[in-house]
């Protein structure tokens, strides 16, 4: 199995670091990895992305032209990204902001107003474990357990008693996630 | 002071910090930098680990690049192995002490993570110094074995062999990445701890270094000023004897699905990765291409390019620049089957997709 994952957003909005959490579960199963970060001017305040494959098999490239599943989190991105996804792969938005939303219909779309509940819960650190969590709801690509094993991995232990708070975000966020029907 | 960890455990890291971690693992005396992107997380790194409470290697941020190269001229005169990195526009500062490091027979390593120039350029990915590099980007007849990785662990792994080949000929040796190998995260297994040279071992494999005059010799001297001609053209033919050498002895390059191939990609560092990929497509589409990867861009694989041109229809050299690598794969073809060119510039890394069109356009449609 080869998952080619692009997420894409606002910098600051942790981007890189779900990718980085997501390689890191790779890890933790034994798989191939690589993750390749946009780090351009982008991480200074306008547009972020982070390319993720996870494989059982070697990763030749790891710059893509074409995804399995992309995560949007804001406007741009999705301009971008939105032709992007293979037929029948997953798209996956937080629609805040949003004026335009996704069009395709030979793709499965789902949405995830993740930014919205962080923000209203004072839980806007984990707001990128929600939508990790709503991706793993949809396309369970890496466990659970290993996103904790590989979280414990990738922190530095002062912060390791944040863990069972990205937990629940993981968990909240498999509950936000909800199917879109393009008509 | 952060642990350093159990060996042969798989981890994650980005090309860069591979590099730091491989440079005090083989037992790099000192490193000199200053800080560039997207090649920082060296100098980062080594200062995050802080290798000198440990194997005693020396990590310092100079004043500037040119301060960085004269420091590592400096450290490879008495025999340590001294390193450098930077990205493209600090490594041109650096080339008048390249220059004289190869006239003074001293070796180091030199890492460059390539970003896209000319001038100061933009952050983004690029492989434009290869001319710089490989074809000797300060003045006089000099050559640099140069490495180049396409993966983390090839970042990790060439870092100690770059040693090896700069101590062997005496010469600077360059690991010539680019900013997407630089700041990737791959699976690494770091390599195995060596502890640094004592002065015993420094005056066994290097008795030209300065450490001391015993009384049964005359004094080393590093100089790369000879002011009679005739020394100078002395110098200039063991230099070119080397050279002879390495180009002997030291070529390093990959084939994949190669054997029944039609066309043939050339390319080195991310964009053979990329066009591993375009072999892969391509090869769903039925059409048989393959990919020779030049691990070591000087010695060029001038010999194994000649055998393919024998049996393909043409190459396509990919690179992320306007077309350098290119004229040494068409000198090693000399005219026998097309070579063409397909690149990006100033940062832009192009698709796999885009470069087998490309492959179409310039060469199967043609035939």
């Amino acid at each position: 199995m080869t998952e080619e994952i692009i997420i894409a957003g606002f910098g600051g909005q942790g981007v890189l670091s779900m990718g980085k959490i997501l390689a890191y579960s790779g890890l933790m199963q034994g798989q191939e990895v690589s993750w390749l970060p946009s780090y351009g001017p982008e991480q200074r305040g306008g547009t972020a992305n982070v390319t993720v494959i996870l494989s059982d098999e070697h990763v030749s490239s790891p710059v893509l032209n074409a995804f399995d599943t992309a995560i949007i989190l804001n406007q741009p991105s999705l301009e971008r990204f939105e032709s992007k996804v293979k037929p029948g792969g997953t798209l996956i938005f937080d629609g805040n902001g949003f004026h335009k939303f996704p069009t395709r219909t030979d793709i499965n779309i789902y949405r995830i107003d993740a930014i919205e509940y962080a923000y209203a819960n004072n839980q806007v650190k984990t707001m990128n474990m929600m939508i990790l969590g709503g991706l793993l709801k949809v396309r369970p690509i890496v466990q659970v357990e290993n996103v904790l094993k590989g979280l414990k991995k990738s922190l530095p232990e002062r912060h390791h008693h944040l863990l069972s708070a990205n937990e629940k975000a993981i968990h909240i966020g498999m509950d936000l996630i909800k199917k879109i029907e393009v008509s | 002071m952060k642990k350093e960890n159990k060996e042969n455990e798989v981890r994650l890291m980005k090309g860069n910090e591979a590099i730091a971690h491989a440079a005090i693992r083989c037992g790099c005396d000192g490193y000199f930098g200053y800080p560039i992107t997207p090649q920082s997380e060296i100098l980062e790194t080594l200062m995050e680990v802080e290798p000198w409470h440990t194997t005693g290697m020396v990590v310092l941020q100079a004043e500037s690049e040119t301060a960085s190269i004269n420091m590592v001229y400096g450290a490879a005169g008495c025999g340590k192995k001294a390193m450098t990195s930077s990205s493209s526009p600090g490594v041109s500062l650096m080339q008048e002490g390249i220059s004289y490091m190869a006239g003074a027979e001293l070796p180091c390593v030199v890492v460059n993570v390539m970003r896209g120039g000319p001038g100061l350029g933009t952050i983004q990915p690029s492989q434009a110094d290869y001319f710089q590099t490989v074809k000797g980007g300060g003045h006089g007849d000099y050559k640099v074995i140069t490495l180049a990785p396409a993966s983390v662990q090839e970042m990790a792994d060439f870092v100690g062999k770059a040693f090896d080949l700069a101590f062997k000929y005496r010469t600077p040796t360059f690991i010539l990445a680019d900013g997407v190998i630089g700041q990737m995260m791959e699976k690494v297994v770091l390599p195995p701890f060596k502890p640094r040279w004592t002065e015993e071992e420094i005056i066994a494999v290097a008795p030209w270094a300065t450490l001391g005059k015993p009384a049964h010799r005359k004094p080393n001297v590093i100089n790369s000023l000879r002011l009679e001609a005739w020394e100078m053209e002395e110098l200039n033919l063991v230099l070119q004897g080397r050279y002879r050498e390495i180009e002997k002895n030291e070529v390093l390059f990959e084939e994949i699905n190669c054997e029944d191939a039609n066309y043939i990609l050339v390319a080195f560092g991310i964009s053979a990765r990329i066009c591993q990929k375009t072999s892969e497509l391509a090869r769903a589409e039925g059409l048989k291409v393959g990919l020779i990867r030049p691990i070591t861009l000087y010695p060029f694989p001038t010999e194994q390019i000649k055998k393919r041109a024998e049996q393909v229809k043409g190459m396509l050299s990919v690179e992320l620049s306007a077309g350098q690598m290119v004229e040494d794969v068409r000198l090693a073809v000399n005219g026998k089957i097309p070579v063409e060119f397909y690149g990006r510039m100033g940062g832009i890394v192009p698709t796999p997709d885009e470069v087998l069109q490309a492959l179409k356009d310039k060469l199967i449609s043609k035939n």
